[in-house]
């Protein structure tokens, strides 16, 4: 017990095994083996493949057989729809477009100030920079940039499939 | 998963992990994505009166960049500040100390002063335990 980094405890007191063999296999970057999700989850290697096997069969995770085993990755289609669901429960349709012009004003306000329409190119920038701190404040935008994407393309989903997603999501709460 | 590697996406994917971490810490009040629109970070509204510290407006800010490639470090930050003091744990390329992993504290007029730190965990939710766990021991009080 005393061997465990800081936190773990904590963590193992505040959490179910399932809650962390979930939380690791979807957010790792790379497809990986049970021993490697169970080291990271503090648990039992039975316990982890259990429960992975679970989270497979809800479409939370895809699940790849190799020569020497199966390796685990997160579903982005899981991802996308949790984000979905959170905009739709969040917002209606006039509260998600206006969310969409916020973020696309944000964008065009990188694009005239780095004089940049992407964030490679954005990126490309910061081996031209004078100081380390300029470096970072690019790399940090350009990867800001990534992200705020990444949102358009969901709420664009979201505003353009409203009326059937609504009419699901609606259904689903009500039950 | 590499072929179809998307890093805005593993690194939303990281910020809700770890928001649903934040959600189920004691001391954490309110977690949300931040800018609503944008949601590149995330931020905290904690209680640290439940560590006996009493402090007001303690909120910590998240960010976490997974890089281009599936296999680079991330980049992130933990910062926590209230209305007397401002300090982080941070992961990612700087000039101040040697390697990525630092502690970094605005020290006044001085600007920030840094000192390395080296994480323990990998995982972006463990990792969130760790730096709470960092949190609780810090003398935010004095």
């Amino acid at each position: 017990m005393a061997d465990h980094p800081p936190g773990v405890e904590a963590w193992k007191e505040h959490t179910t095994a399932f809650d962390r063999v979930q939380s690791v296999a979807t957010t790792v970057s790379n497809p990986r083996p049970v021993s490697y999700i169970a080291d990271e989850a503090h648990v039992a290697e039975n316990t982890a493949r259990n429960h992975l096997e679970r989270l497979v069969s809800l479409n939370v995770l895809l699940k790849t057989e190799h020569d020497d085993g199966a390796l685990y990755s997160p579903d982005p289609l899981h991802t996308r729809i949790q984000t979905l669901r959170d905009l739709l429960e969040e917002h209606d349709r006039d509260g998600l477009i206006d969310l969409k012009a916020e973020v696309q004003s944000k964008i065009e306000e990188w694009e005239t100030d780095y004089n940049a329409d992407s964030p490679d190119e954005l990126r490309a920038q910061a081996t031209e920079t004078d100081t380390a701190s300029q470096t970072r404040d690019i790399r940090k935008t350009a990867s800001d940039w990534e992200l705020a994407l990444y949102r358009l393309s969901v709420l664009e989903d979201a505003i353009e499939n409203y009326a059937t997603y609504s009419t699901d999501f609606r259904a689903s709460t009500s039950r | 998963m590499t072929d179809s590697y998307n890093p805005s996406e593993a690194s939303h994917r990281a910020l809700r992990a770890i928001q649903q971490e934040l959600e189920r810490h004691p001391v954490v009040t309110t977690v949300q994505g931040f800018p609503d629109g944008e949601f590149t970070e995330l931020r905290a509204n904690l209680a640290p009166e439940r560590w006996g510290t009493d402090r007001e407006n303690a909120t910590l800010t998240v960010h976490w960049f997974a890089r281009e490639t599936p296999d680079a470090h991330p980049e992130f930050a933990f910062h926590y500040s209230d209305e007397e003091t401002d300090f982080g744990w941070h992961h990612h390329d700087q000039e101040h100390v040697d390697g990525w992993g630092h502690f970094q504290e605005r020290t006044g007029d001085a600007g920030d002063a840094h000192e390395p730190h080296t994480f323990h965990a990998q995982s972006p939710p463990q990792l969130t335990w760790e730096v709470m766990s960092l949190l609780s021991s810090t003398p935010i009080s004095e």
